[in-house]
């Protein structure tokens, strides 16, 4: 075993892949950096919004706002609506610049009115497209700055801007504010080049230890962060809070809790009336559900207390990249201790066969596997609560689930009578297959089988309403006692030209030597029949069965087109298949049924599942005929 | 058994080809008679008119003293193994031998008897409770023909069953062919397109091409006396070398001018083309001009008791047959000599010269 074959390139996928993980961190933490300070631009826009007093009332012309005279040339801002004017201009600066004053304030905060800044006279001032841009889109992030439209007090026009700079915190416990995903990277690294370098045997578990290791340390860190974002908006707030109990100018001494809860929006926390308790952030288990709370005192005994859900708690989500990226690593060295072993053909026969199975795998999940475990989650959750078998025992108690059930099972029937039918067609067609008889008497069987289902839905419907076909003129649809027996009747026509296919390519499969053969030993039409034809086409036979079977047992496309289920009240013709669209509301997203729904349709799955047991073996059973 | 006979057989095909041209043949009770010819010379099809699995376009077939002509396969009471077993697959090989009896609705005492009895004879006893898909080929080839045997039919008729087998099993196999002919006193058509599996099993032999009956005779008859050049090409191992050329007569001699070779040769008439059949093993070689012309040697075949040496004529293949190794070299001039009691002369459509 030559190990310093692959031991360079090892050691650089252990490195790619320490690095990768570290980046994913990085992302995360900052994302979650940005995500407080777009909070923090909100809560402080609204705060400045509530402590500004509205403009004296009939002020004289020349009293329009100005950019401080300092800044050079600044646009005007002259597209500034009149109701731009509802704040005290004079009042705006002094609480603007309070904001600068505020102790334990983590962030640098800067207010624009119009495109002027106001806390920090010298900073450069937006642009008019800026203002423009923030009325509509809401929010921004540049440059690592979060910047929130200041409306007016009636929160519909701009009149300015609020931009959070978070100040730079610590990332991690460790000395020099160093989190756990870097030493946990330098080690992964390590392990990789002990392992390359030693040349010994591959020690696979010590890596794949140290990779998820990795992965752990940095979910560590973007937990941190995570937690550290929701932290320092509650400290933040709390401060904001404080300030507001004793600016806010219409209330007076007591101020009202409802005046403070209308400061923070309903999406990123809320604030009510509290007990005295300590002033750092905390998380408590409210009404079974887990929020970061901190108490905040108001006035003299006066505690309210605010509460948020903690980011941390979706911070496991970030594993969709951080395992990847760390496992990168392993994954790496065995890809590459296989392209040692391997020959180069058989190499590239693997990566060309990954090549073609890559798109069918990737659509497989994410329209296959995806949907499903989607819909097993919406039928282990009802109302969104924990899992619960809630939605299943809704479905058995439902009359017309059972209902459903034995209309699917009697409806499935007619496929034993179609599959006898075909058979007979298919050895009918077979024998004249050289005439034109015989080719015009398999175009007519096959037809209805390539034609749409709606198509043939429809023109059933037309028949059975004229009374066609002697049918007498009472509509067997529209008749409780009659609609599911004409649904079969439909689905026969249907089906038989395809299970007739099936079974002449079975008989085509069956040499001419056999029937010579029976011919010679003096067996007849008959026994030739029974005794050779029947036998080796008895594995057709079974597939036929159980395929129709089991797509009977999905019936869906007729029962929606022409019953609807019905007719109602009595659901003389509803099926499983349809019973699941219409609990799901008929395919509207987000239906309230949707968890009903699935549990049904697993349910139906599992039906189904009981009976493709035997099509498997038949399928075998048929490749080997 | 009986004897088979056909009468002025014709069968053209859908397609329009010509398969058989008024063919008459007779095969007499318990005979083993070998239909012999190249392929698509139209022997299977004879034996697919004989079945009654084909129907002939003009002609009669006669079974003992039956016209069956108007008979169905099924009521002709002759047994048939195909080249591939088309052995029933659902079937064990003691069902697929009782198939023949069990849908003539003889009694199962019977059936289990001579079921046994058959595989007695075919040395497939302890096989007989296997699926067709466990055995080997031979074995399969020989349940076909325990299903042929087991009821012992009028004729029995064979197209090539042989082929499909190894040359070790087919030798083995075609031995307990011939013991079972002798045994039963079967009438048997064999059709192959081996011309020494002919040779080596065939009472007589009957000889197609191209749809028409060339020669039927013992196996020495139509070697020695083949009827005409189609005949002589296709019989013997090599075949004859058949060289074009034209009769000459002068003051130098009277002689026959082919390729590069010239033979003396009394001939009736010394006028137009003709054709000299000349069998391998009546080719010898020797010096340069000491014999009757001189050849080129193409290619060398030493097959341990003889060689074959190809050789090139003027333009004409000729092929040498000599016994054990040659001193012979590949590229080298070589002269020729022919035994001038074994030539053969065809006129130039191919028929005999007298």
């Amino acid at each position: 075993m030559n190990a310093k074959g692959w031991a360079v390139p090892a050691v650089a996928a252990a490195i790619v892949a320490a690095t990768a993980t570290l980046l994913v961190v990085n992302r995360a933490q900052y994302s979650y950096r940005r995500d407080f300070a777009m909070r923090m631009a909100r809560t402080t826009a609204a705060y400045i919004a509530a402590v500004t007093p509205p403009p004296p009332p009939p002020a004289p012309p020349r009293a329009r706002p100005r950019p401080p005279a300092r800044v050079s040339t600044p646009p005007p801002p002259t597209q500034l609506s009149p109701a731009a004017r509802s704040f005290h201009l004079p009042a705006l600066l002094t609480q603007a610049r309070a904001l600068k004053t505020l102790p334990g304030w983590t962030s640098e905060v800067e207010v624009y009115y119009g495109t002027a800044p106001l806390v920090d006279a010298t900073a450069p001032p937006l642009t008019p497209d800026d203002l423009q841009e923030l009325d509509s889109a809401g929010s921004r992030w540049r440059k690592g700055v979060a910047l929130v439209p200041l409306r007016d007090r009636d929160g519909r026009e701009i009149v300015g801007a609020v931009a959070v700079r978070p100040l730079a915190a610590p990332r991690g416990p460790l000395p020099g504010g160093l989190g756990f995903a870097f030493p946990a990277a330098l080690l992964a690294v390590g392990v990789a080049a002990v392992i390359a370098f030693r040349e010994r045997p591959l020690r696979r578990g010590g890596y794949i230890a140290a990779a998820l290791l990795l992965a752990a340390a940095a979910l560590v860190d973007v937990r941190t962060a995570a937690r550290d974002s929701t932290d320092r908006w509650l400290k933040d707030t709390r401060r904001l809070l404080v300030e507001a109990a004793s600016r806010i100018p219409s209330a007076g001494v007591r101020v009202n809790v409802s005046d403070l809860a209308a400061l923070v929006q309903s999406s990123e926390g809320v604030v009510v009336a509290g007990e005295p308790a300590e002033s750092a952030p905390r998380r408590l288990e409210i009404d079974g559900t887990r929020r970061a709370v901190v108490a905040v005192l108001i006035g003299a005994n006066r505690w309210v207390e605010l509460r948020s859900a903690p980011a941390e708690r979706a911070a496991p989500r970030w594993l969709v990249l951080l395992l990847p990226s760390a496992l990168l690593g392993p994954v790496g060295i065995l890809l590459l201790r296989w392209a040692e072993r391997t020959p180069v053909p058989r190499r590239r026969e693997t990566a060309i066969a990954w090549g073609f199975l890559t798109p069918a795998a990737v659509h497989l999940l994410i329209f296959t596997i995806g949907p499903t475990v989607f819909a097993g989650y919406l039928a282990l959750h009802a109302d969104q609560a924990a899992l619960t078998l809630a939605n299943f025992r809704t479905v058995l108690d439902d009359p017309v689930t059972w209902l459903s059930f034995r209309h699917t099972l009697a409806y499935a029937l007619y496929v034993p009578f179609s599959v006898a039918i075909a058979l007979i067609a298919a050895l009918l067609v077979h024998a004249h297959r050289a005439r034109w008889s015989g080719r015009l008497l398999g175009v007519a069987f096959l037809s209805p089988y390539v034609s749409s289902v709606v198509a043939i839905g429809l023109l059933w419907q037309l028949i059975y309403q004229t009374g066609s076909l002697g049918l007498g003129r009472s509509d067997w649809l529209s008749s409780p006692a009659t609609t599911l027996i004409a649904l079969m009747v439909i689905s026969l026509w249907a089906h038989v030209g395809g299970q007739m296919l099936v079974f002449l390519a079975g008989l085509q499969r069956i040499p001419q030597s056999y029937f010579d053969a029976a011919r010679l030993d003096g067996a007849g039409a008959w026994p030739r029949f029974w005794r050779i034809t029947l036998p080796l086409l008895r594995p057709f036979i079974w597939f036929v069965l159980v395929t129709g079977l089991i797509s009977a047992c999905q019936i869906f496309t007729l029962v929606s087109v022409l019953t609807q289920g019905g007719p109602l009240p009595a659901y003389s013709s509803e099926v499983l298949s349809h019973r699941i669209y219409q609990t799901a509301g008929n395919g509207t997203v987000g239906a309230a049924g949707a968890g009903v729904a699935a549990a049904l349709a697993f349910m139906v799955f599992a039906l189904v599942l009981i009976l493709r047991w035997p099509q498997v073996k038949l399928l075998a059973r048929v490749r080997h005929a | 058994m009986a004897s088979v006979t056909v009468r002025r057989l014709s069968k053209v095909f859908d397609s329009g080809v010509q398969a058989l041209h008024h063919l008459d043949l007779e095969v007499r009770d318990g005979e083993l008679l070998v239909l012999l010819g190249p392929s698509g010379s139209g022997k299977t099809t004879v034996l697919r008119c004989i079945a009654g699995l084909e129907e002939p376009t003009s002609g009669d077939v006669v079974i003992g003293d039956r016209l069956v002509t108007q008979l169905s396969a099924t009521e002709r009471d002759v047994a048939m193994v195909f080249q591939t077993p088309a052995l029933y697959p659902h079937l064990t090989v003691r069902e697929n031998i009782a198939f023949p009896l069990e849908v003539r609705h003889v009694g199962p005492a019977q059936v289990a008897r001579r079921v046994l009895d058959a595989a007695t004879r075919l040395g497939l006893k302890d096989v007989l409770d296997r699926m067709p898909e466990q055995l080997s080929e031979g074995e399969r080839q020989r349940v076909a023909l325990g299903r042929a045997i087991v009821r012992g039919p009028q004729a029995f008729l064979l197209d090539e069953p042989l082929s499909r087998l190894d040359a070790k099993l087919r030798i083995e196999l075609r031995g307990e062919l011939l013991a079972l002919h002798r045994a039963l006193g079967a009438t048997m058509i064999y059709v192959t397109h081996d011309q020494t599996e002919a040779m080596t099993i065939g009472q007589r032999i009957a000889i197609l091409h191209e749809g028409r009956l060339r020669q039927v005779g013992t196996p020495e008859d139509v070697y020695q006396h083949p009827a005409d050049v189609h005949v002589a090409r296709f019989v013997g191992t090599p075949g004859m070398n058949v060289l074009h050329g034209r009769g000459r007569a002068d003051e130098k001699g009277r002689v026959i001018e082919a390729g590069s070779l010239v033979i003396p040769v009394e001939l009736s008439t010394y006028e137009g083309e003709l054709q000299l059949g000349v069998r391998p093993e009546s080719v010898g070689l020797c010096a340069v001009d000491q014999g009757v012309g001189n050849v080129d040697v193409l290619v060398v075949e030493p097959l341990g008791s003889e060689t074959l040496v190809h050789l090139n004529a003027g333009g004409q293949p000729l092929v040498a047959r000599l016994p054990g190794f040659a001193d012979v070299r590949v590229g080298t001039r070589v002269g020729v000599k022919v035994d001038r009691r074994r030539l053969y002369l065809f006129d130039a459509a191919g028929a005999p010269l007298a």
